[in-house]
């Protein structure tokens, strides 16, 4: 019950902080899981990572997996339900608050800061959680060229995904 | 014309059906299942709520699903088009994790995890760089990406500690900016 409870709450915590979504939160989950609580080895956390990416559905589908390693079906539901309510109560009362705002200012404002703040902890989410999750120069090398094809071209990520894996697959990686 | 409201139900469906489209991100898909098929909203109301969506801290996509849900159908249908986004590609991963406890010790497995986990670090990076194209509009703004970024990839700092540094920054640079546009 202990490790459930604490699987609620801290990940509760930083529901409320996930500027740029769950991409930022990504060191964070690492640190908790991996670091303090020991709840699952950094292996299985980045293998944790990958099914999310591959699989259909929110990119919190990572945070649903660690939840279900932690403590089966419960575990998952509770992780879930925890990296959601905060967050989307927030934004239950605060859209209708933005929408109203009528100072155009301080509306852009508020925009302006919090898109800023979003790119800031997705880059640097990728940077810190690479060091931890790529082993070697070639996993590096193929998070580089993913990032430029992810900027300058049109490709479905469904592309680069497979790709990944094939070269994962053929002992590239 | 569009209906004015829709049930708990049919927003469930819907969000289900996102959901479990949405392979390697699924907000393109809630574009075209929201705006285009369904029509629940115009192009400009759903572009406001994504706006919205993305400021408030949280999973971005599920924060949307509250904005549509709650519009349609108060807090029973923010509570369906969550419920709905989540339920299936949960259902997924878990029997992924299932065949992940089976068969993680083959090599071939190990291999094609570290490949897609090397590939989207690079989507979540490719992502970043997009976002920050936008920023280039009011260079200042670069400053708090910069310190955001080097607080938290360089010095490991915890994200309450670089929303808590970087926040005031952001929040004098946006207002500035938001005078000078």
């Amino acid at each position: 019950m202990n490790i459930l409870f604490s699987l609620f709450i801290k990940l509760s915590a930083f529901s409320a902080l996930a500027f740029g979504g769950i991409n930022a939160l990504l060191p964070a989950l690492y640190e908790l899981s991996v670091v303090q609580e020991h709840w699952l080895d950094t292996q299985t956390f980045a293998n944790f990572f990958a099914i999310a990416q591959a699989a259909p559905g929110p990119n919190l589908m990572t945070v649903t997996l660690i939840g279900w390693h932690v403590y089966g079906l419960l575990g998952a539901i509770v992780a879930s339900i925890a990296i959601c309510w905060p967050s989307s109560i927030m934004i239950y009362y605060l859209q209708g608050y933005i929408g109203r705002l009528s100072d155009p200012i301080k509306k852009q404002t508020i925009q302006f800061a919090a898109s800023a703040l979003a790119v800031g902890l997705v880059l640097g989410s990728a940077w810190n959680i690479s060091q931890q999750i790529n082993e070697n120069e070639k996993a590096f090398a193929l998070t580089f060229i993913s990032i430029a094809i992810v900027v300058f071209t049109r490709w479905h990520p469904l592309y680069l995904i497979a790709i990944g894996g094939a070269l994962g697959i053929l002992g590239f990686i | 014309m569009q209906p004015k409201t829709l049930t708990p139900k049919q927003l469930f469906i819907g969000f289900s059906k996102i959901g479990l489209s949405g392979f390697g991100g699924v907000l393109p898909w809630a574009r075209r299942k929201i705006v285009e098929q369904e029509k629940w909203l115009t192009s400009e109301e759903f572009n406001a709520m994504l706006g919205i969506s993305q400021i408030v801290p949280g999973p971005n996509i599920v924060n949307l699903s509250i904005c549509v849900g709650s519009r349609f159908a108060g807090v029973k249908g923010a509570f369906a088009a969550a419920l709905g986004l989540m339920l299936g590609p949960s259902a997924i991963v878990i029997l992924l994790g299932l065949l992940y406890e089976q068969y993680h010790s083959l090599t071939a497995v190990q291999g094609m995890l570290r490949g897609i986990s090397a590939v989207g670090i690079g989507l979540i990076a490719g992502t970043g760089f997009k976002m920050m194209r936008n920023e280039f509009s009011f260079p200042p703004m670069l400053l708090v990406i910069a310190v955001t970024v080097i607080a938290a990839g360089y010095f490991h700092l915890s994200l309450g500690l670089v929303v808590l540094i970087a926040s005031p920054l952001a929040v004098y640079l946006a207002w500035k900016k938001a005078q000078k546009i």
